[in-house]
């Protein structure tokens, strides 16, 4: 019996080969991306390259694709941090403030984010022209705007988990509450901001409905709308730049995960000590 | 000149009125301990000296100067919390120069001032850790620290030891004694532990439901309760009441039996108070009163027997060693009308023991 057990608990040969074909179909794509990318003369296929170089990586960062990486970088930073700015200053007061009915307002205001973004984006549109706004400030602020209801309800949570004590400590050793935002509450709640701030950031880079809306030219579109056009570039695709230029597009996010790892190890550390 | 006067001090939060016109009077280098029930407003009292609180009505003074308007950081004051509120992210020496740091100290000066507290504290060895890496009593030592760092004309502990067990805390409170006695400076403290009280106080102010039940030494209120409350609240065992009938020779206990006091008109007595380790353990013949066994609580140097009389009420006594008695045993006991004390139908203390 227990010989038996043992028996099925050895990999066989033929599950190793499964999982072998089953990896080799998921990394496949990757692989793809990776050998097209570094293919100066890329078909599209999937095969060894015939020579090694990066014109394609030089070509997806330099002239309009290249200012297509510089707004993105500038809308998703923005937005960002826009965000991590406004509802620090709104969520921080709704913590510590009796205002009657905070909690009702707060789901309120989340449960109309649930909408899809799409059912206001003509209203958004119209508002934003009659504003001047059709540029990219006014993606930076009709993202903000979108991301703000649950970026104040996650922040107003982080920071209802400051202990009082805490801030009382400090007022009577003279901070002011300028001071004792800056010195005690956020570094507390740097994982909360943290999180915020790189959630914004990979939701506004990827944002691609908005920037098209918005962008009325050229020099304004983002990547997102700059990985789609090039699909029907001069007739025929560009295999090696859109390969290329789609690995860039994709490094933020990966960037973003290992930034977002190492905080979110540090953040939480030591909230709340107690006897 | 770090005396603290407090003149009828209110608090009210709406209609709702918890502190109820306090008066106290603070000597400098007084240690002065607030203690009474959960709820009664000792801690909403020290927070409104602290200027954490707005107060609602009448003044407070430190140092011969009303703050009523004054904030919190000019008001010369210290506080330490009862989770010790230290700043997790910095490090015991970062936590205790926070506050000279705000005001701008020059760095030698926040070195000296630091390793100063440190040394007092005995705490130097850890200057470098962060909080979560220090036990609760090496934390609170470093909120103390914190606090002497400020050199304040007073210091304010809210219930500084409730975190920590009661072997620490029977040595941090020591040390707090020995620390008021280094450093001289006016100190307020907030307990609901009578031992903390007894033991720490210079002056005790018991407080039950935003009044001030009594103020006085620990040995004025232990002999001298002005009422059933304070009676009850003050000394290690709680005091036993009986009902009594009053008149103008003694009291008449609920067994008939009388209990003579000369030289006093008692005929409002309605409570008999004596204390547990008041009562004489007797034998039967000379006996006033009789009741049955019902527990005991063996602490080794001495015991607590609790018993409910003939007459149903429950009562204890506190015996010497391991006394000689069994559970629902019959046990006798007298009281020397000298450690009775009498209280009227509202509670008010009509004679105390001499001495």
């Amino acid at each position: 019996m227990a010989r038996e057990v043992m028996d099925q608990d050895r990999p066989s040969r033929l599950t190793a080969l499964a999982l072998a074909f089953l990896a080799l179909i998921w990394v496949s794509p990757f692989f793809w991306l990776m050998t097209n990318a570094i293919d100066p003369a890329a078909t599209g296929q999937l095969e060894v390259p015939q020579s090694i170089g990066i014109d394609n990586f030089v070509q997806a960062l330099s002239g309009s694709a290249g200012r297509q990486f510089v707004n993105s970088m500038l809308i998703a930073a923005g937005t960002a941090t826009l965000t991590v700015v406004v509802a620090i200053s709104a969520a921080y007061p709704l913590s510590r403030m009796r205002i009657p009915g905070r909690n009702a307002f707060l789901w309120a205001l989340v449960l109309l984010r649930m909408l899809p973004a799409t059912g206001v984006i003509v209203p958004m549109y119209f508002a934003a022209q009659a504003a001047g706004l059709l540029n990219m400030m006014g993606i930076v602020l009709a993202l903000t705007i979108l991301n703000l209801p649950f970026t104040l309800l996650l922040l107003k949570n982080f920071f209802d988990t400051v202990p009082i004590e805490l801030e009382e400590a400090a007022y009577v050793e003279g901070a002011s509450l300028w001071t004792i935002l800056i010195k005690i509450v956020l570094p507390l709640s740097k994982a909360g901001i943290a999180v915020v701030w790189f959630f914004s950031f990979t939701g506004a880079w990827n944002e691609f409905l908005l920037p098209l809306i918005f962008s009325r030219t050229e020099a304004g579109f983002p990547m997102s709308i700059g990985l789609y056009s090039a699909f029907g570039r001069q007739g025929s695709i560009d295999y090696g730049f859109l390969a290329a230029f789609s690995i860039i597009y994709a490094a933020p996010a990966v960037g973003v995960y290992f930034l977002l790892r190492r905080n979110m190890n540090t953040g939480f550390a030591g909230v709340g000590v107690k006897g | 000149m770090s005396d603290v006067t407090l003149k009828n001090v209110r608090k009210s939060y709406g209609a709702l009125e918890v502190i109820h016109g306090i008066d106290l009077d603070i000597r400098s280098g007084e240690f002065v301990v607030f203690v009474g029930p959960s709820g009664c407003g000792k801690s909403t009292l020290l927070r409104m000296i602290a200027g954490l609180e707005a107060i609602s009505g009448g003044d407070i003074g430190i140092g011969g100067r009303v703050v009523n308007n004054v904030p919190s950081p000019q008001r010369g004051i210290a506080m330490v919390f009862q989770s010790y509120a230290l700043y997790p992210h910095m490090s015991v020496y970062e936590n205790m120069a926070f506050g000279l740091r705000l005001s701008k100290a020059p760095q030698a000066e926040i070195d000296r001032r630091v390793n100063e507290a440190a040394r007092i504290l005995q705490i130097e060895s850890y200057l470098s850790r962060m909080p979560k890496q220090l036990s609760g009593g090496q934390r609170q030592r470093v909120a103390i620290g914190r606090a002497i760092v400020r050199d304040p004309k007073v210091f304010l502990f809210d219930e500084p030891l409730s975190n920590l067990d009661a072997a620490l805390r029977a040595q941090t409170r020591v040390e707090i004694a020995k620390l008021h006695e280094t450093l001289d400076a006016t100190m307020i403290y907030v307990t609901h532990d009578q031992v903390e009280a007894m033991t720490l106080a210079d002056k005790i102010v018991v407080l039950n439901a935003g009044v001030i039940e009594q103020v006085g030494t620990p040995l004025e209120l232990y002999r001298s309760p002005a009422n059933t409350f304070v009676a009850e609240f003050i000394g290690g065992n709680k005091m036993n009441l009986l009902p009594v009938k009053g008149s103008a020779s003694g009291v008449a206990l609920p067994n008939g039996r009388t209990v003579p006091f000369a030289g006093s008109d008692l005929s409002h007595a309605v409570t008999l108070g004596v204390r547990p380790e008041h009562l004489e353990r007797v034998g039967a013949d000379s006996a006033q009163i009789s009741g049955a066994v019902e527990v005991i609580e063996q602490l080794g140097e001495f015991a607590i027997v609790h018993f409910r009389t003939r007459e149903g009420d429950e009562m204890t006594i506190k015996l010497g060693g391991a006394p000689d008695i069994a559970l629902h045993e019959d046990i006798h006991v007298a009281l020397d009308p000298a450690v009775g004390h009498v209280f009227d139908d509202a509670g008010r203390a009509l004679r105390a023991p001499a001495g």
